[in-house]
């Protein structure tokens, strides 16, 4: 991290497979930026645009929200209405000035211990790299 | 003002009422400064009369039939707001059966306001696709003239062209002025909610607060759900009594959703809207 | 004007201020920025004395005792070029806001609060002051009124507390004040007594057919002042918030197990007549309206108040009272 600046990150990640994986993470006593915190929800399709943007007015300087493989969604198809979302969000978000890097969709499986650790290795590096929002 | 128009819509008008196929009209009068117009609402043969069309009928009368469900109505529509009406009847909002639609081979509108009538056509006029309504009862109006349409989305990309700190900037200092009046929800024929997001106080997604920060989750929400919905009437840029440029956030997302879903709304009475459905084998560069 | 940057000295200036396509009340740091050539402003000098949003008090604790913290009005204001309609609009929410018991932030904005009036040279197409008690100089409820003559401003001091705002080198003047503009007359004498009687009338459902129910209205009004409080809290400590509100929203009569007294549009349209026509002049003695005719520039779909008076009346001629 440069100067001092530690980036707060909000992870969203569902229940099933993203959280899952996050705990073997734990469990197998992997280590990573403890820059993040957790929220868990039932499915990354729950995850409403609004809460993303109250994260960003609340201080977030990135956001990641992660959920269950394309086909692989507990509730079958709530990934692929997220997915639909948040191409769009991203994308608005980013003409709105918030950076488009600054929201990141993952899939991650509950076995997947060692890609979590990696997924939010490299966003927590990149929001350090990109640095606080202008106006926080 | 074309008088052959206009005595098409009132012919059609009074036969209507007459007959008593219809309890109403909804269509257009002169307003009160006798130079734009206003939306008007017809119950009996002796205020037929009343009824005009020319280049100030700016207003999307389809939001009327949202109140008027259990009668049947007659509505002069234009071609955009024939696109509300797909959209409404497609949400399942509205009952064919329920309308007489008089379509209307609009020529474009001007922009108006109080006591003012601008000259050049609206920017959603001049880059408008469709010479007549999409769904009607009765047309009235000459055979459409096709004028040279402009390139849309320009202003959207001037705006994707900017810094993003001058993109933050701008819309930082847009939504500042909103006084969350909610002309603009109000006016949208695709706001319809019983109880929008905004008013919900468990969750308190938003508050009474009028202040930067609960205006620009207003603003942004309320673009996002229409997310794949929205006509581009535009109604909600020109009822905004601070000039807030809603048509530049509504156009992003329509630009977007047609790039990503080749879709726009409002186009049939039987649609999949692009975020009610999804495609499982497609890439919006969230894979590696 | 050179004068009105000494007032800025110790005191915040409202002035008129150009903002993109409008007029607003900004505080101005310099004599430039201030608007003199406007009809009137988008949003009235109400905001200033009941702003759209305004913490009532928080509540903290320190070491686990709550304490109250009530808010503070920090420094004199002065509001420069209100409009004649505007003053009245604020000495009319007098009414309501100072009477027994005073609500106490609006007190001290209005005592530490002085106004200086612009005259109105030219009417706008939408004025009607004249029919509602008011004129294009009326110098009633201004501590000093402007009247701008061809080299300058003739200066009305009305009051003690304009004297105050006052350089000493003032030259006296002779000069007579210009008339002010002719305005059309809106029939306003037979208003309140045909609201109570029409009341019941299908009048006010037809009128309210094209009605939005948006806030527009109620906000840009210098007399509308209807307003929401709530509560938030966080983390132990709580803030109560007031907002502008509208009767015009529906849900504007919701209570608790959904009951709504003004369920229907007619209904609720008919209500902001109803206050500004006759509930408001039965306290107050005072039609709530001062003819400024924001309302009917900013209605999305003409509904122009004006009309409504013209129409009632003409309903109290049919029937004969």
């Amino acid at each position: 991290m440069n100067s001092g600046y530690s980036p707060k990150i909000i992870g969203f990640l569902c229940n099933w497979c993203s959280y899952a994986g996050a705990d073997m993470a734990g469990t197998s006593r992997m280590s990573y930026e403890p820059n993040i915190r957790i929220i868990r929800v039932p499915c990354s399709g729950r995850v409403d645009p609004i809460l993303l943007l109250k994260c960003f007015q609340q201080g977030a300087d990135g956001v990641l929200v992660s959920g269950c493989h394309p086909g692989d969604c507990h509730y079958n198809e709530g990934n692929y209405h997220a997915r639909r979302k948040f191409a769009l969000l991203r994308d608005f978000l980013d003409y709105l000035g918030i950076g488009k890097e600054r929201l990141r969709v993952e899939w991650c499986s509950a076995s997947e211990g060692q890609r979590f650790v990696d997924k939010v290795s490299s966003f927590t590096k990149e929001m350090a790299e990109l640095g606080p929002r202008s106006e926080s | 003002m074309d008088s052959e128009l206009i005595q098409q819509i009132r012919n059609q008008a009074r036969d209507l009422l007459e007959s008593g196929t219809v309890k109403g009209v909804i269509g257009y009068e002169r307003a009160s400064d006798g130079l734009t117009a206003r939306p008007a609402f017809v119950y009996e043969l002796a205020a037929v009369e009343r009824l005009i069309f020319d280049e100030t009928c700016t207003h999307n009368l389809v939001i009327y039939l949202r109140d008027k469900k259990a009668e049947k109505m007659a509505i002069v529509v234009k071609p955009c707001d024939s696109r509300a009406i797909n959209l409404l009847l497609n949400e399942k909002q509205i009952k064919r059966e329920t309308l007489f639609i008089i379509g209307v081979t609009c020529p474009g509108v001007v922009e108006t306001s109080w006591n003012y009538k601008g000259q050049t056509l609206q920017a959603r006029c001049q880059t408008c696709q469709l010479s007549k309504p999409l769904v009607y009862d009765f047309l009235v109006g000459h055979e459409p003239v096709e004028w040279p349409k402009a390139v849309p989305y320009l202003n959207v990309q001037e705006m994707e062209n900017k810094s993003i700190a001058a993109r933050r900037d701008f819309w930082l200092g847009q939504f500042e002025r909103c006084i969350r009046c909610y002309a603009c929800r109000q006016v949208c024929p695709g706001c319809y909610c019983p109880e929008c997001f905004v008013e919900q106080l468990d969750p308190l997604w938003v508050g009474i607060r009028i202040a930067p920060k609960e205006n620009e989750l207003w603003q942004i929400m309320r673009a996002f759900h229409l997310a794949g919905r929205c006509i581009g009437c535009d109604e909600c840029e020109r009822v905004c009594p601070v000039d807030i440029p809603l048509s530049l956030l509504n156009q992003k997302l329509e630009k977007k959703v047609k790039e990503l879903f080749d879709f726009q709304a409002g186009l049939s009475p039987e649609e999949q809207p692009p975020l009610a459905t999804f495609k499982k084998e497609e890439k919006l560069g969230f894979e590696e | 004007m050179r004068w009105l940057d000494q007032l800025l000295q110790e005191r915040i200036l409202l002035a008129p201020v150009r903002v993109e396509g409008l007029i607003l009340f900004q505080p101005v740091s310099k004599v430039e920025e201030v608007a003199l050539d406007f009809g009137n402003t988008t949003f009235s000098p109400k905001e200033w004395f009941l702003p759209p949003t305004e913490t009532l008090f928080s509540m903290q604790r320190n070491d686990g005792q709550p304490q109250l913290v009530p808010s503070m009005v920090e420094k004199d204001v002065v509001i420069f070029g209100l409009r004649s309609c505007d003053a009245k609009g604020i000495a009319l929410m007098d009414g309501p806001f100072l009477r027994e018991p005073a609500d106490t932030l609006y007190q001290e904005r209005r005592t530490r609060t002085s106004l200086i009036g612009l005259s109105c040279r030219q009417a706008q197409p939408e004025c009607f002051c004249t029919s509602v008690g008011s004129a294009p100089n009326d110098s009633s409820h201004v501590d000093i009124l402007l009247t701008e003559i061809e080299d300058g401003y003739i200066v009305q001091v009305i009051t003690d507390k304009g004297k105050a705002l006052l350089p000493q080198a003032l030259v006296e003047s002779e000069e007579a004040l210009p008339p002010p503009p002719e305005l059309q007359a809106v029939p306003t004498k037979q208003v309140t007594q045909a609201v109570r009687e029409f009341f019941n009338n299908p009048y006010w459902g037809r009128l309210a057919d094209r009605c939005l129910h948006c806030n527009i209205c109620a906000y840009v009004c210098p007399t509308c002042y209807c307003f929401d409080v709530r509560d938030y809290s966080n983390k132990g400590s709580l803030e109560r918030v007031r907002s502008w509100d509208s009767c015009q929203s529906a849900g504007f009569t919701r209570i608790a197990g959904g009951y709504e007294r003004r369920a229907t549009k007619g209904a609720r349209l008919r209500q902001r007549f109803s206050h500004k026509l006759l509930y408001f002049p039965e306290e107050f003695h005072d039609i709530a309206c001062v003819g400024c005719g924001r309302c009917v520039k900013s209605c999305p779909v003409n509904i122009d108040i004006r009309e409504v008076m013209s129409d009632l009346e003409q309903l109290e001629a049919k029937s004969g009272s």
